[in-house]
C-alpha cells in the first residue's frame, strides 16, 4: 500500500501537493506520509498548500490530511481546495512512470511528464509541470501544463502553458501550428487561413499578448 | 485460423458498408471463406446492399442470445458460395450485443472461416465498442473532408488505446479533379495528419452507387470500374501482395511523393 498517489511541486509560493485523479483516500494517505519524510528537512517550514483534484473530502478526511502533514513535516498547511473542473488528472500511465519527482535543484523547476506518441483527436494531457510529446498533437487533441510545453513534431491542438498562472511559460513546437494557444490566463487563437511553418518556433507572452518567434541556431 | 477485420470510421455516411460489401466480394474472388457481420445494429443495411434482406431469419443478436446456432443465421451470398452475411437485429439497440460475446463469436467463426469482415457503426459508443471487440485488424475508412479525417484520428487512438495493434488506412471519394484545382484534401495532406498506413485509394464513381442499387458489388467485376479495381488492389494488399496505389493524377512526381507514405518496396 504504498503506490504512487501524490506529488510535489514547489514555487515562490511554497509547495503544492497534488492527489492524483485514480488514487484511492487510504493510497494517498500513505504516499503523503512517506515523501513527507523523505523531504520534510528539504521543504523546511514551507507553506503548502494540497489540491485534491475532483474529489469532495468529508471533514474526516480533510483533518486526516491535515495530521498527516503536521505528523510528518514541519509543513505549514494553508488551504485545502479541489481544482474541480480541471483537477490534476495526471493519467494512470503516469503513475507507473516511477520518475523520482523534485530533484534537489528542481524545487522552482517541477518535472516534465514526457510522451512518447501522438496525441490524437479527443486526447487531453492535464499536468502541474511541464510536458514534453516526441510526436505530433493533432487537431482535437489538448495539453494543459502548469510548465512549458515542448512538441517534437506538429502542433496543430490547443496548448494551453502557464495553466496555473505562470505567464513566463511558454510554447515550443517544431511546428506550431495550433488551433488554439493560451499561456496562463491569455488566450490567442490560429489566423484562419495559416500555412504550415518550416522552422521550429516557440510563443511566450510580451505585454499582455502572445508572441510567436522563430528559434535559430546562432 | 482466419482473421477478424473490423471497417470503422467514426463519421458515418463515409462508405464502411460499401467497403465491408466490396471486400468480401474480392476476398471470396481470391479463393477465401468470408463471412461478413453487420454490427451496426438498429441501423442494418449491409443486407440491403448485399440484397439479401428477403433471406433474414435470424441476426447477430439471435446468435450471441442463444435463440439458433450461428450457422442457422448465416445467410449464404447470391451468387459467391464461400461468402455469407450474419446480419444485424433491426428492432434491437445497440446494447443487445456485449464485447464479450463479439469476442466469443469471432473466436468461434475464426476455426471455419479465413475472413471475417465486421461493418462498424459509425460513432465512439458502445457500438463501436463491440464491433472491435474481437477484431485482429482494423481498417479506418475516411473521406477527403476535413471532418471525416478529424473522426478517423479520433478512431485511431481510440483503436490504439484498445491494443488493436495493425490498421490501415482507406482514403474512399477520392475525385482527383478536385483535389488538382485545390479544393479537395490530397492524400498526403490526410496521412500528414493520420500518421498511419494507407492501404487503398477508392475513387468517387457513380458504379459504386448504381450497383449498390442493384445489390451487387463492383468488386465483382473488377475491370469494369476504376472503383472495382481501387477494391480489388486493396484485397491483393490484405493477401500480402505489393500493388502500387493507382495513379489517378497520371503524374509521377505526384506517385512517387506517394511511395514514401506507403512504403512500396518494389
Ligand atoms: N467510392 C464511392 N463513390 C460513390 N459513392 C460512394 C462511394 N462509396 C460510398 N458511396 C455511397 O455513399 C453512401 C454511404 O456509403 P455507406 O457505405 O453506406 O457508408 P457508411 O456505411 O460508412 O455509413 C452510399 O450511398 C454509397 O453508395
Ligand atoms: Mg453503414
Amino acid at each position: 500500500m504504498n503506490k504512487y498517489a501524490v506529488e510535489f511541486k514547489g514555487t515562490k509560493e511554497g509547495v503544492t501537493i497534488y492527489c492524483l485523479e485514480d488514487a484511492d483516500f487510504a493510497e494517498i494517505l500513505s504516499d503523503l506520509a512517506a515523501k513527507l519524510q523523505q523531504r520534510s528537512s528539504f521543504f523546511g517550514d514551507a507553506t503548502v498548500s494540497i489540491d485534491v483534484g475532483n474529489r469532495e473530502l468529508t471533514d474526516e478526511e480533510r483533518e486526516a490530511l491535515m495530521e498527516t502533514i503536521t505528523k510528518n513535516s514541519r509543513l505549514r498547511l494553508k488551504d485545502i481546495f479541489s481544482s474541480q473542473e480541471r483537477g490534476p488528472a495526471v493519467t494512470s500511465a503516469k503513475r507507473q512512470g516511477e520518475m523520482e519527482d523534485l530533484a534537489l535543484d528542481g524545487f522552482t523547476e517541477g518535472r516534465a511528464l514526457v510522451i512518447k506518441r501522438t496525441l490524437r483527436s479527443g486526447q487531453y494531457i492535464r499536468f502541474p509541470g511541464h510536458v514534453i510529446v516526441l510526436g505530433d498533437v493533432n487537431p482535437g487533441a489538448e495539453i494543459a501544463a502548469d510548465g512549458d510545453i515542448y512538441v517534437f513534431g506538429t502542433l496543430r491542438g490547443i496548448a494551453h502553458a502557464g495553466m496555473n498562472g505562470d505567464r513566463t511559460a511558454s510554447v515550443v513546437a517544431l511546428r506550431l501550428a495550433p488551433t488554439q494557444l493560451r499561456i496562463a490566463d491569455i488566450i490567442s487563437r490560429a489566423p484562419d487561413h495559416a500555412d504550415l511553418p518550416d522552422q521550429p518556433e516557440y510563443a511566450y507572452v510580451q505585454d499582455l499578448r502572445i508572441m510567436i518567434a522563430a528559434i535559430t541556431a546562432k | 485460423m482466419g482473421e477478424v477485420i473490423v471497417i470503422t470510421s467514426g463519421k458515418g455516411g463515409v462508405g464502411k458498408t460499401t467497403t465491408t460489401a466490396n471486400l468480401g466480394v474480392g476476398l471470396v474472388l481470391a479463393k477465401k471463406k468470408v463471412v461478413l457481420i453487420d454490427a451496426d445494429i438498429g441501423l442494418r443495411n449491409l443486407d440491403v446492399v448485399m440484397g439479401l434482406e428477403n433471406r433474414i431469419v435470424y441476426d447477430l443478436v439471435d446468435v450471441v442470445e442463444g435463440h439458433c446456432r450461428v450457422k442457422q443465421a448465416l445467410i449464404r451470398d447470391k451468387r459467391f458460395e464461400n461468402l455469407f452475411l450474419l446480419p444485424a437485429a433491426q428492432t434491437r439497440d445497440k446494447n443487445a450485443v456485449s464485447p464479450e460475446q463479439m469476442k466469443k463469436l469471432s473466436l468461434e467463426l475464426k476455426e471455419e472461416y479465413d475472413f471475417i469482415l465486421v461493418d462498424c457503426p459509425a460513432g465512439i459508443e458502445q457500438g463501436f465498442r463491440n464491433a472491435i471487440a474481437g477484431a485482429d485488424r482494423a481498417l479506418i475508412v475516411t473521406t477527403p473532408e476535413v471532418s471525416a479525417v478529424r473522426d478517423a484520428d479520433r478512431i485511431i487512438g481510440l483503436l490504439e488505446a484498445a491494443e488493436i495493434k495493425t490498421f490501415h488506412l482507406i482514403i474512399n471519394r477520392l475525385r482527383p479533379e478536385m483535389v488538382k484545382r485545390g479544393d479537395m484534401l490530397d492524400i498526403d495532406d490526410i496521412l500528414e495528419i493520420l500518421a498511419i498506413d494507407l492501404i487503398g485509394v477508392i475513387p468517387d464513381d457513380e458504379k459504386i452507387i448504381i450497383s449498390t442499387n442493384r445489390g451487387e458489388q463492383v468488386a465483382a467485376n473488377a475491370n469494369d470500374s476504376p472503383a472495382g479495381k481501387a477494391y480489388t488492389n486493396i484485397v491483393r494488399r490484405l493477401l500480402g501482395e505489393t500493388v502500387p496505389i493507382m495513379d489517378f493524377y497520371q503524374n509521377q512526381s505526384f506517385f512517387s511523393r506517394l511511395k514514401k507514405f506507403i512504403g512500396l518496396g518494389g
